[in-house]
């Protein structure tokens, strides 16, 4: 018997399949659940991070910041 | 000193890192503060990106490398406290599935993150097998088997194994052990 060592990551995972309308419907839940994310208010904080870095003022690490705030 | 065109890069990549720190964390409020981080280390280390290489992949790297060393014990603190983001942010009514997506949600949280994680990525990032690998620094099959254990159970969990023909009744997600 030929027991070369196929390249294991081209093959599909074993489990055991699941029904591939379960599958797709997954797949359409997360996408809605991933774009409602995205697409979620976002907080003016960020874009005025990158404004300050951009100009090259200190900008305090929100983790210290958190902590030195109690 | 980065480049004007490398921040308005990090600009278009914001509303993705920040859904995929929330789907790692559960939480709107650690994700901002990883949010922020991940930036502001992006921001120093920008010579280290190659250009031509994706910038969404590189950013998620970073970010999940903070998240794993410094956020993932706050995350079970926080989580607990401060209730699951699904009920936290307004969600557009756009569901075309079949599922609903509060349910989904709650059988998301019942994965263990490192599937979790690779679900989202390949799923919903638009990432590839190869650079999910990179970013979760295992080979692409593990990442295949991965997904597809958290397919198998979401399936299990938002019960779609059982009376695939008739039309989707209520459905309750099932409990966890």
């Amino acid at each position: 018997m030929n027991v070369t060592r196929t390249n294991k990551s081209e093959a599909p995972a074993p489990d055991a399949a699941p029904d591939p309308k379960a599958v797709e419907a997954i797949g359409r839940a997360l996408e809605a659940h991933y774009s409602a994310l995205v697409q979620a208010p976002l907080p003016d904080k960020f874009v005025e991070l990158l404004a300050r870095l951009e100009v090259g003022t200190p900008v305090s690490d929100p983790q210290r910041r958190r902590d030195a705030l109690g | 000193m980065p480049s004007a065109s490398f921040k308005d890069e990090l600009l278009a990549e914001i509303r993705n890192l920040r859904a995929f720190a929330i789907s790692l964390s559960g939480s709107v409020t650690l994700a901002d503060d990883l949010v922020q981080e991940s930036l502001l280390r992006a921001w120093s280390n920008s010579e280290k990106f190659q250009p031509g290489t994706s910038l969404r992949a590189w950013l998620f790297t970073i970010l999940r490398n903070i998240y794993y060393s410094n956020y993932r014990k706050r995350a079970r603190e926080v989580q607990d406290s401060d209730g699951f983001y699904a009920r936290r942010l307004t969600v557009p009514g756009d569901q075309e599935s079949h599922l609903d997506l509060e349910d989904f949600r709650q059988a998301l949280t019942l994965l263990p993150p490192e599937q979790r994680e690779v679900l989202t990525l390949i799923g919903a990032s638009g990432l590839s097998y190869e650079e999910a690998a990179v970013i979760c620094e295992v080979g692409i099959g593990t990442i295949k088997s991965r997904l597809s254990r958290a397919r198998s159970k979401l399936v299990e969990l938002l019960a779609l194994d059982e009376a695939s023909d008739a039309p989707p009744p209520e459905r309750k997600v099932r409990r966890a052990g």
